[in-house]
Parts: C-alpha cells; structure tokens; sequence
C-alpha cells in the first residue's frame, strides 16, 4: 500500500517536554480532584446564595467545544463542504474529548458525584438539566459512531501494519471490518461508510444543537434571574460554541494539521468561518445587552453594568471582547496576517481562550444580584455572600482536570488515524 | 377604654406566662421526641388552655386541623410586618430547631430602613419558603428529589435522593434554598460541639451530619417545621416570635385566625407577577 500520512512536524524533543508537561499536571490533577471528592463542596468558595461558579462556567465551556466542533464536521460530513475534508476526524474527536471534559466539570459540581446515577434512574421528563443528560448521552454515542464508520478502513488497514499493542488496539477498534483487496470493492465499503457517516451526522445535528442549545436552555427557563431568562440565550450558547468549534479547529489544524499543500487554503477558510460566527455573536450580544439595558429594570440592566464595570471588568474587557473577538477578528482580517497560517492558529488560541471569559461570564453575574432586595444583608455568613471568587482547589481541579482531558485528547489524536489514509478523490 | 386597655394589659401579661409554660413545654417535649426516637413513644395528647391568645388559639386550630383528612388542610403562614420587630429570633429558633450549619438558613429576615431622618424607620421581612402552590425549584430537578406534596402542600426534599446539582437553588425567585456545604460552626475548633452532632428533623426523618453523608451536599430549605406540626406542635418560628407577627394554621376553616387574617384587603404576597402563588402572606 501508500505510505502512511505525513506525519506532523513537531520535533521530539519538544513533544516530550509537552508530554511531561501534561501529565505532571494530569497526576497533580487527579489528586486534587480525588481531595475534592474527599472534602466535599465545602473547597469551593461558592456560597448558597452563588450556587454555580466557575465548574459549571467550564462545564458549558467544553460543552460548547464539544458541540461546536461536531457542528463544524457536519458541514463537512452532511453539508458536503469538500474543502475541509481533512478537519472532519480532528473535529469530531475534539468534540468527544471536549464532551468528556464538560461533563468531568459538572460532575465534580455535584454536591453528590455517586449519585449521578440518578438522572438516569429518577429521570424527571420536566427538568431541563434531566433532558441535556439523556442528549449527551446520545450525543456521545453518534460521535463515536460516526468516528467508527469514518476510521474503520484505516483500522483495518492499521491492524495489519502494526503489531504488539497498538495492532492489537486497532484489530479490537476495527471490530471485524476487513478491507478487501479488490479496488471495486474497497470503494463500495468507503462509499458505504461514508453513508453511514452521513446519517449519523444528520442525526447528529439536531442532537448537538440539542446539546448546547439545551444548555443555554438550563439557563434561560430560570425565570427568577431575568439576566438568563430570554428565548436569545439559547441561541447566544450555540453561536458562541460554534465561535469556539471554529476557532479550535483554526487553532489545532494551523499548528497539528496535515502539512501539504492544501495545509493553508484549509486554515484560511477555517479562520474565516470563525470570523464569520464571531460576528454573528456579535449581533446577538448587542441585541442582549441593548434590550437588556435599554429597560433600565434594575433586576435585568445592572448586570450588564456589573458585568462591564463590577468587580471583574477584565473578564469583559480583556478576555471577552479583546481575546474572544477584537485579536481574532484582526488577526484573520489584517493584510499582512490573514495569509500566515501562524498568525491564524495563534488567533484560533486566542478566540478558544476569550470563550472561558464568555462562559463565566454567562453564568456568575446571573447570581451577584439578590434574588429580593436587602436579601444580602439579611444574614451574615461566608456561605451567603454575593461575591465570588473561584478557590485555591477551584482553580486547582479546573486546571487538572483540562491536563488530564487535553492529554487524553493529545494521546487519541496519536493513536487514531485523525487523517484519511489516502486523499480520496470524488 | 382605659378599662380596655387594662384587660388588654392583662390577657398580655397572661399571655406571656402562658407563652413562656409553652416554649418551655415544646422545648421539653422536643427534647423527650428527640430522646424516644428510637421508640414509638405514645403520642402525649396535651390539653391546650381555654384563652383567645394568638398562640394558644392557633394551637387549638392546629389540634382540630390535624383530625381533619390531611388533604382537607391547607397550612398557610401569615407574617404581619407591622408587628415584625426585627429581632431575628424566628432564625435563630429555626437555626436551633433544624441544627443549621454554617450557610444554610431557612428564615433570614430582611431589613430595611425606609425614608431619610426624621422620617426614617426600618421594615423588616422574614423570608421562609413560600411553599408555593406552583412552584419554579421542582421542575427543575432532574431527579424528582424534589416536589409540591399533594397531602401536606409543603414543597418536599428528599435528600437521599438530591445529588446537590443546585439548579433548584437557582430557580428559586425568593432565594429560599441554602445548599449545605458540610461545614460546622466548631470547625478549626478543638472539639465539635454537641449541638452539632445532634441529629435534626427534616421532613419528619432523622438526619446526622456525618461523613458528608446527606443532608450534607443537598439543596435544603424551610418546611413549615412539618416535623412539628405532624404532632400538633407549632412551626418553631412562630413560637418563638415575640411581637405576634407570625402565624400559623389551616386556611381552609374559615374560622381559623389565618384564614381571618388573609381575608382582608391588606394583605400580599411576594412577588406575585411570577405566578408562583405563595402560601406565606405578607400583612402590611
């Protein structure tokens, strides 16, 4: 047969560092959150009065990932946007490990982790939260299907290559699929996986707009924080997951991608879309802020003020519209960037970074207000302030736990074959 | 009308005897339930005095609710803010009845002051759970560990099956849910104190906070002492508070005092545009 693909540049030394790196972190990561476990909720510097804090900012974080770049594969996959080929796999593994890590962090959120069980058993068909669970669920399962039925040629053909462990690896991954040795053949399995990858990933779109829409939705039924509580802020979570979808796979396909010729036109076209989304987001966040504020009921406007110009002005400033938007619109825009394909990965970085401040910002100033008035003073605790500041062990578990998925992430993206075998063509 | 007032004075002074044999009485017979847990301790049927005192005829409304068909009841709680004085025994009574840790409150009282000097005066409002008649925080919970009850009309925990994912603490507009993070007043202390291992009462079940085992890790709230007034006692706050501001009772008898008292036009409730329809009335 061909060779295999091109492998990506990256010099050994530099990987290993990188490798050393994250699983020092990872195993740092672990303890803390096996302490947290231990301790219980009592690590966080949340209170009764803020109930979620920056786990759950990070749970709809790698949520949005998730279903941002399953989004994006499907424009390859079902919308036949040819160009993009080579993203697809990246995509959709991103999507899988993003999942796991945004359901890692609400876990960890749990008052009883052991009990997570429950959604499933006691599943209560009013709550929102209960419905995202049985999504994800699913959701895990399509991507997962359609990785299958995208690699199992190429597990196949590795599984013969390979020996030791990682053929073994691979022969369980094929799950019995053979390639035949005849052309004819060949192509009709190909076309018959890609059929499969297709349905899948039909299924999969309503399933994934499911996922982060629905998550946006937690949020936006709570009729007692009128910050959430509007039809757009569903749509706000999507858009922004698909920035952070695009802006990822910009990010990884600039530096990780397969270098050939096609290597910048791709990273150019990705660049553009998330511009494309950052825009849109845009909108979306004018028409929220404008409605919000333009009222002027305290309940709904001095959240955006707060937000703007409370306590964590940065968060806006630096992290949501510098990061998340100003760079990466600048940098994919500017004449003399626009063409670099460095320049357009560093603005991915940039625009995945921004979408944490998105996220904390989305859910914790929701909290800040008092739900009645006076009702901050009411009583003195730690445990009934309205101020929050995420603890030692928040940032600590938040940090480990992103190790542990960015390594895993890091280890599937060596072991699976993440580009086809062969450029195909038609 | 001097006379008036002088009865007045008198059935007061009466009252507050009666109301100190009574606190005493509860905090006893608390004590004596808390000691027989274990045992099914015949039921002390107490003779409740003759008298119009508010408590003592809210305790006789509360003996004859209780012999009515549990469905037939609709306990309500009145709070006349004209007569609130802020003194924040209701909290700390609810605090000692149901052993709240730190964080957790289920009747803090809000104060306020109102106008600029010298027309200047504080408001206060106790804030228990509205036990709304549709409620926002039960559908919200993925697990059905929590919800209106159809019997006794008290929105429920069941903390053995919340897995502390604090939706329900979000959803609720009066913020009447505290989440139990399993701290202890006595912590960095030498030793917990005694109080704090004390089992308490919730919902009628025996609860030690131990090991983190639940009710630590739950959303927990207010729950009309139901503990209380399953055994004809009154909801601790209302007997412990000192101005008559708080009442107790079955709204369904018409003749009751709560009936009587949210029959009339001074009455409200909070945040009534939500639609949640609050079993807590304000007079004001």
């Amino acid at each position: 047969m061909k060779d295999s693909p091109a492998k990506t540049g990256t010099p050994r030394g530099l990987k290993f560092f990188y490798y050393l790196f994250l699983g020092i972190l990872s195993i740092f990561g672990a303890v803390v959150i096996v302490q947290r476990l231990v301790i219980g909720m009592k690590v966080t510097a949340l209170s009764s009065t803020i109930a979620w804090g920056m786990w759950v900012a990070f749970y709809i974080y790698f949520i949005g990932l998730s279903a941002g770049s399953f989004l994006l594969s499907t424009l390859i996959y079902v919308f036949g946007m040819k160009r993009l080929e080579k993203v697809g796999r990246m995509a959709l593994v991103s999507a899988l490990f993003a999942l796991f890590g945004g359901l890692g962090f609400i876990w960890m959120d749990l008052g009883h982790p052991w009990r997570f069980w429950r959604i499933f058993y006691n599943w209560n068909y009013t709550s929102v939260l209960a419905w995202e669970s049985l999504f994800y669920v699913f959701y895990i399962l399509v991507i997962m299907g359609e990785l299958w039925f995208l690699m199992r040629e190429d597990f196949s053909r590795l599984s013969q290559e390979k020996t030791g462990g990682l053929g073994w690896l691979y022969r369980v991954l094929a799950f019995g699929v053979q390639t035949p040795s005849a052309e004819e053949e060949e192509k009709k399995l190909h076309q018959n996986s890609m059929k499969w990858v297709r349905i899948l990933g039909i299924v999969g779109i309503p399933l994934a707009i499911g996922v982060h829409g629905g998550t946006g939705a937690i949020f936006a039924v709570v009729g007692a924080r009128p910050y959430w509580f509007s039809g757009l802020f569903p749509i706000i979570f999507l858009v922004s997951a698909l920035v952070s979808g695009a802006a990822l796979m910009t990010f990884l396909y600039a530096f990780f991608g397969q270098r050939d010729e096609d290597h910048p036109s791709i990273v150019q076209e990705m660049a553009k879309l998330m511009v494309l989304f950052i825009f849109i987001d845009l909108l979306l966040l004018f028409a929220e802020y404008l409605v919000g504020w333009y009222s002027g009921i305290p309940t709904h406007a001095k959240i955006y003020h707060i937000i703007m110009f409370g306590p964590f002005p940065y968060t806006f400033w630096l992290g949501q519209v510098l990061m998340g938007m100003l760079i990466p619109i600048l940098l994919a825009l500017l004449p003399f960037t626009r063409k670099n394909v460095y320049f357009l990965g560093l603005a991915g970085l940039s625009a995945v970074i921004g979408i944490v401040a998105v996220r904390l910002n989305l859910v914790i100033p929701a909290y800040i207000l008092p739900v009645l008035k006076g009702l901050d003073t009411a009583y003195y605790d730690k445990r009934w302030t309205y101020s929050y500041f995420p603890s030692y062990m928040e940032w600590a578990t938040s940090i480990g736990l992103i190790a542990i998925v960015v390594l895993l992430f890091s280890v599937a993206c060596e072991i699976l074959p993440l580009f086809p075998w062969k450029t195909k063509e038609n | 009308m001097n006379e008036q007032e002088n009865t007045k004075a008198e059935s007061r002074r009466e009252f507050l005897g009666k109301a100190m044999l009574a606190a005493l009485g509860t905090a006893f017979l608390a004590g004596q339930v808390e000691a027989k847990a274990s045992e099914a301790a015949p039921k002390e049927d107490f003779e409740v005095p003759e008298g119009d005192e508010h408590l003592i005829r809210m305790q006789r409304e509360l003996k004859e609710a209780l012999k009515k068909p549990a469905k037939e009841r609709r306990w309500v709680m009145v709070i006349d803010l004209r007569k609130c004085v802020g003194c924040h025994a209701c909290t700390i009574s609810c605090i000692a009845e149901n052993k709240l840790p730190p964080g957790v409150v289920y009747r803090p009282v809000i104060e306020e002051e109102v106008g600029s000097y010298p027309n200047v005066s504080m408001r206060f409002l106790p804030r228990p759970c509205m036990q709304c008649d549709n409620p926002p925080c039960t559908p919200v919970c993925p697990v059905h560990a929590t919800w209106k009850d159809e019997e006794d009309g008290i929105v429920h925990i069941d903390y053995n099956k919340c897995i502390g994912c604090r939706y329900c603490i979000t959803a609720c507009p009066y913020g009447a849910r505290s989440f139990d993070f399993g701290e202890n007043y006595s912590d960095q202390t030498p030793k917990t104190s005694e109080y704090e291992e004390a089992p308490s009462f919730d919902w009628g079940k025996k609860w030690e906070r131990k090991n983190g085992d639940s009710p630590i890790g739950n959303a927990r709230k207010c729950h009309f002492c139901i503990h209380r007034v399953k055994e004809g006692m009154l909801p601790a706050c209302t007997t412990t508070c000192i101005g008559h501001a708080t009442y107790f009772g079955d709204a369904n008898n018409p003749k009751s005092l709560v009936a009587e008292l949210i029959g009339k036009p001074n009455v409200m409730v909070l945040k009534e545009e939500l639609g949640t329809h609050p079993r807590v009335y304000y007079l004001v």
